[in-house]
């Protein structure tokens, strides 16, 4: 909100004050932020008002002329001005040497085409007073010469932007805000007067049929207005808080909202129908044509206007079209009312006409205020409209119409207890009279009545941060709270400590793994989803953007796109190596619909997801005869490497047998993760038409686990040492003849069982296929070692194990040894 | 006597003559395999200083051990100079491969990928880790939330202006996307006994996108709540928040603001330890020399009382953050998007 400083020195004689400045940080210190402070005359120093004494052309340019200018005295200067606008005599703005205009732009001792310069001749537009401007400015016949031009123009005003918080509805105006510097520099408020009115006469009759939610209406009826200009004190006034003027009686309402802070409303008498003027709630389904040209259709709890006949506007948001002031207009009706804050806000959300004056009402008004305003809008229209006022009608519900006596009570020493500071009795009542409380002491007991026009002091605590903000909280001591019961609460082993360690393991598992962390945002387009064959299971219902109108149920997508933009901008001959992760929850459906149910649950399922990418090499930087394509084995690696560095077990890697996620993965380069009877995860190659489809120049290998499930497997307990062997083993290598199709994990697992229990481990060293294996073979060559803990073993029990094993891959799986 | 000691003498010569041949092959030997074919040359069963002392067995006895001892001096010289000369050699022929081994140190190792944590990890580890010094735990709570939980509980109620301040993702009925962290203090005022000291980390979102606003971002939020917290304490907090952030020089400031979850509520500021103020064009804080980090406040009652909490006697302080603010100012990172698109350029320069 935009406050001028002349204007709020009508209500409070900012000398004590003093300048602009710290009027902005008494503002800040007590909650009202001022975001910035511009001074109308910026950019006027060395520009005064001159008068053209001789104007001739310039010897080397037709466009250009040569003036000699006068402030009043001589030295007269010449300028060469490339406008052609102004003739002889007139007063004109001179930026005189050393000036730098508001624009910018540096005034300077010049020589053009070889004729001196001493200034330059000013347009509106160079001096920041409008965005465009023809010619030169040339000031009113007249005009003073050699003045600075702020005192010219009066550009004399200081304006402070002020960023108010939600519950300061009173300070929405000139007055408010002179309240709080009233109180907080100890001044009391200038007085206005403002003539009163009878409340009498009217000859139109108002009816509240809102009850409590429309409390209050003041009308009045005023005859034979004339609308034109408004005079330059209200135009100077407007303008200055950026505020356009329009005619007399739109800127008599907008002043009276601007300077007192409550919404008025003018209608055209003659077309109000009947002699009635009512609030009353909206009948379902019924339109009303609103001023702005639109129609809304009601839904039944909006509060309206009515006349006798019809509705005329939606209270507190819009007037109606069909009652509104027009050029024609002689006769005009006055409204001030009080509306329900709730029921205003939702009018003016669901309609889409958020104004300035449903912005007060939602904050809630003055309770006292609509006579108030009245008194004062009465008294404007005269004075700058003229009409003779006929009658005016004031009118509350019994509840409004008796004093809201809201007491609060607290003990004395309450405020500074919960402060941390000691404060007297005395200072609180101080302040907190300062404030227009009513402050009544007795029995060790603050008993406080808040003003009406301070609706957010409700609660005892409300008083705590009056008298803080008033005190200034840098005066708040530096204290540092005891926590008694630390050492008797270890939190170590709590679910969640266990949790977030699990996934602080993960994170730096993969980081060392040489993978950076990606955090992409939750939405996606649907169609990109669908694209993944990931599609959404939640929507969001009011997107920013189409991109953004689904929740994902898998990273992969984020990563996807991540990778897509890294390769986008990379450019030379080496494709790029990408290794990205993201641990973050992603979202999903239940078989509940999505709507709160009691207070906790939403019918949305978050899942903890771990998921990495990897492309290009296998290390980032080498000569090319040492780098690798990434493959299959490398995704693996990487899986493994994960499970090892987090001391996770239980989480068993398996072929992937049907083809889950069809449009996602390579369906002969995918594994799944399994842990239990339930499948958390895949790892594989990206489907070949997934990766032509999203234009990826190389492979790329993915992987997403569920980590809700695969957390609780890790760093189950402390990791317990144990011995190694003390005798040393055997080993034997075997190569197998088998079906291409046979897993090579099986072999093992098939020769582990049957060497039992010497044989301890095997591996696969070797894969071979072709010539002379016949087509549909390969052969494995597989090394098993033979051990015991408590002997050294024979050669012949090692044959025997052999044996076995030979005999149970033959058996199991048409094994037969090369 | 004298033909058998002329015989000595001839032999005697033989032996000097061989021996003197022999050092002279040994000397010449280019490699080890020349050293070798020299060493059998001369004092191999066949050679030229063994078949001189074949000679030996016509010495008559007494002149015999004379003899003797001159041919074994020569033998041990000899054997003496082979071992010189094999260590020469060896020594040169390494120094050789040494020579061709040579490499170019300045070709590009075979460098691992590198990793490193988002900035935004980075900096909720680190305030988690300072703020864990003085007792904080860390809790968690869903980014679907309800209305409810997110709004109501935390004293906006429907239809109130305060909803303007964040502008909110909808789901469904009465389901929302977080606005902020809050509904896990709700969640956790609700679930634990008092006294409670913890800090809620987490993804937040609000309808908004620009250089400052992303629709989605993270906060973390502290509550501590427990007999006789006093708004000093939180100050006092803050203060140890803010020097182990951004230096022991750091001050804090409050100013009055207004969230609906507090009362009294605060912004607060923290003094600009790059330029102390003095810097009219410092980035980091623009120039005013304080950089608006954080909003605080004392738990507003409404809060207890919609957690069905006891709080008679029992005050607390809240505190929130937005962690990619304090993650930009750390690392001076100029636009929050650059946070959110995966891009390596950018997270490669925050291992």
């Amino acid at each position: 909100m935009k406050i001028s400083w002349k204007w709020l020195s009508d209500w409070v004689d900012l000398e004590k004050v003093g300048t602009p400045e710290r009027l902005a940080e008494i503002l800040t210190a007590r909650g009202l932020e001022v975001e910035s402070l511009h001074r109308q005359d910026e950019g006027f120093d060395h520009v005064v008002s001159a008068q053209i004494l001789e104007k001739l052309k310039h010897p080397e340019a037709d466009r250009l002329s040569v003036c000699t200018v006068s402030t009043g005295a001589a030295p007269y200067l010449q300028i060469v001005c490339g406008a052609q606008n102004m003739k002889r005599g007139d007063v004109v703005v001179l930026a005189n040497i050393g000036a730098k205009l508001p624009n910018g732009l540096q005034i300077e001792k010049s020589k053009i085409r070889g004729v001196e310069s001493f200034g330059m001749l000013c347009s509106e537009e160079e001096l920041g007073l409008k965005d465009k401007a023809e010619g030169i400015f040339i000031l009113p016949e007249g005009t003073p010469v050699g003045w600075k031009i702020a005192d010219v123009l009066e550009r004399d005003d200081v304006i402070l932007e002020i960023k108010l918080t939600a519950n300061r509805g009173d300070c929405l105006s000139h007055y408010g805000i002179a309240r709080e510097v009233a109180a907080a520099i100890g001044v009391p408020l200038k007085t206005q007067k403002i003539p009163e009115i009878a409340w009498a006469g009217s000859p139109v009759q108002i009816e509240l049929k809102a009850g409590e939610n429309a409390p209050q209406f003041a009308g009045a009826l005023v005859k034979g207005v004339i609308q034109k200009e408004s005079p330059a004190w209200l135009k100077t006034r407007l303008e200055s808080v950026g505020q356009r003027a329009i005619n007399n009686l739109v800127d008599v309402s907008n002043f009276v909202m601007l300077d007192l802070g409550f919404p008025v409303h003018i209608y055209d008498a003659d077309l109000l129908e009947g002699d009635t003027i009512a609030v009353d709630v909206a009948t379902p389904g019924e339109e009303l044509a609103l001023l702005d040209g639109g129609t809304v259709k009601l839904q039944g709890f909006e509060l309206v206007i009515r006349d006798g006949k019809k509705t005329v506007g939606l209270a507190g948001v819009m007037g109606g079209g069909n009652s509104e002031v027009r050029a024609t207009t002689k006769n005009i009706f006055l409204e001030c009312a009080e509306f329900s804050p709730v029921l205003v806000r939702r009018a003016a959300s669901l309609h889409a006409r958020r104004s300035e004056a449903s912005l007060r009402f939602e904050k809630g008004i003055d309770s006292t205020g609509p006579e108030k305003a009245m008194k004062r809008l009465a008294d404007l229209v005269s004075r700058v409209a003229g009409g003779v006022l006929v009658g005016a009608s004031f009118k509350q519900s019994p509840a409004r119409s008796q004093v809201r006596s809201h007491v609060v009570q607290f003990s004395e020493s309450y405020i500074g207890d919960q402060l941390g500071m000691s404060l007297s009795p005395e200072e609180i009542s101080k302040i907190l009279m300062g404030l227009q409380c009513s402050v009544d002491r007795s029995g060790g007991k603050f008993s406080i009545t808040p003003p009406t026009f301070r609706r957010d002091l409700n609660i005892a605590e409300d008083f705590i941060e009056e008298v803080a903000r008033c005190i200034g909280y840098d005066e708040i001591p530096l204290t540092l709270p005891f926590a008694a019961d630390l050492a008797a609460r270890p939190v170590r082993e709590s679910a969640v400590a266990q949790r977030l360690r699990r996934i602080d393991a993960t994170k730096d598992a993969l980081v060392e793994l040489g993978f950076f962390e990606a955090v992409s945002l939750s939405f996606q387009s649907s169609t990109f989803l669908e694209r993944c064959g990931l599609p959404s299971q939640v929507r969001v219902q009011n997107p920013l953007t189409e991109d953004h109108e689904c929740l994902v149920s898998s990273l992969l997508p984020g990563l996807l796109k991540a990778v897509l933009e890294n390769e986008r901008h990379h450019f030379g001959a080496e494709p790029i190596s990408i290794r990205l992760f993201e641990v973050r929850p992603t979202f999903h459906s239940t078989d509940q619909p999505i709507a709160a149910v009691g207070s906790h649950d939403t019918g949305v399922k978050e899942t903890l997801k771990a998921a990495f990418v990897l492309t290009g090499r296998d290390h980032s930087d080498a000569l090319r005869q040492d780098l690798r394509v990434v493959d299959f084995f490398d995704l693996k690696a990487v899986l493994e490497g994960l499970f090892a560095r987090t001391r996770t077990s239980g989480v068993r890697l398996i072929a992937a047998t049907r083809d889950p996620i069809p449009a996602t993965f390579h369906p002969g380069q995918a594994l799944e993760v399994w842990v239990g009877k339930s499948r958390v995860g895949y790892a594989g190659r990206l489907h070949p038409r997934l990766e032509k489809g999203l234009g990826l120049r190389q492979p790329l290998y993915a992987c997403e686990l569920d980590l809700d499930a695969v957390l609780p497997l890790m760093m189950a307990a402390e990791a317990q040492f144990k011995d190694w062997p003390k005798f040393p083993g055997m080993e034997r290598d075997f190569a197998l003849v088998v079906d291409s199709a046979t897993a090579s994990d099986r072999l093992v697992q098939v020769g582990l069982r049957a060497g039992k229990p010497i044989a301890k481990g095997a591996k696969v060293f070797d894969i071979y296929k072709g010539s002379p294996l016949p087509e549909g073979k390969v052969s494995v060559a597989i090394r098993v070692s033979f051990s015991d803990a408590t002997r050294s073993l024979e050669e012949a029990e090692v044959e025997r194990a052999s044996k076995m094993m030979v005999e149970a891959w033959a058996k199991e799986t048409g094994a037969a040894l090369r | 006597m004298s033909e058998q000691s002329g015989s000595i003498d001839v032999l005697r010569s033989q032996i000097e003559e061989a021996g003197k041949l022999g050092l002279a092959q040994v000397e010449a030997a280019a490699t080890s395999a020349d050293l070798e074919s020299a060493r059998i040359h001369i004092l191999g069963k066949k050679g030229t200083l063994s078949e001189v002392l074949k000679g030996l067995a016509q010495v008559p006895g007494p002149a015999r051990p004379q003899v003797g001892a001159v041919a074994n001096e020569w033998k041990s010289k000899i054997e003496a100079a082979i071992a010189v000369k094999k260590e020469a050699l060896e020594q040169a022929a390494m120094d050789a491969a040494i020579a061709h081994e040579r490499i170019d140190v300045s070709v590009p190792s075979r460098r691992n990928h590198l990793g490193g944590l988002h900035p935004i990890t980075q900096a909720t580890r680190l305030v988690i880790s300072i703020l864990s010094r003085i007792g904080f735990e860390v809790a968690t709570g869903p980014e679907a939330e309800t209305d409810f939980l997110n709004f109501e509980a935390v004293n906006i109620p429907k239809d109130h202006p305060a909803r303007d301040m964040q502008d909110t993702f909808f789901l469904g009925p009465g389901v929302v996307l977080r606005t902020h962290t809050t509904p896990v203090q709700m969640r956790t005022l609700m679930e634990r006994p008092l006294p409670l000291r913890i800090l809620s980390p987490g993804a937040v979102y609000r309808c908004d996108s620009d250089a400052t606003h992303s629709p989605m971002f993270h906060q973390i939020e502290g509550l501590w709540v427990d007999r006789g917290i006093r708004m000093s304490d939180l100050k006092g907090v803050l203060d140890f928040l803010a020097k182990e952030l951004f230096g022991s020089k750091a001050k804090i400031r409050l100013r009055p603001s207004y969230f609906p979850f507090v009362e009294p509520g605060a912004e607060v500021d923290v003094s600009c330890t790059i330029c102390e103020g003095k810097n009219a064009r410092c980035t980091m804080c623009k120039g005013t020399g304080w950089l608006e980090i954080l909003g605080a406040g004392m738990v507003h009652p409404e809060l207890y009382r919609a957690a069905r909490v006891n709080a008679e006697g029992v005050t607390g302080f809240a505190f929130g953050m937005g962690v990619e603010r304090i993650a930009m100012l750390l690392h001076g990172i100029p636009d929050l998007r650059l946070m959110f698109q995966g891009d390596l350029r950018f997270l490669r320069q925050f291992p």
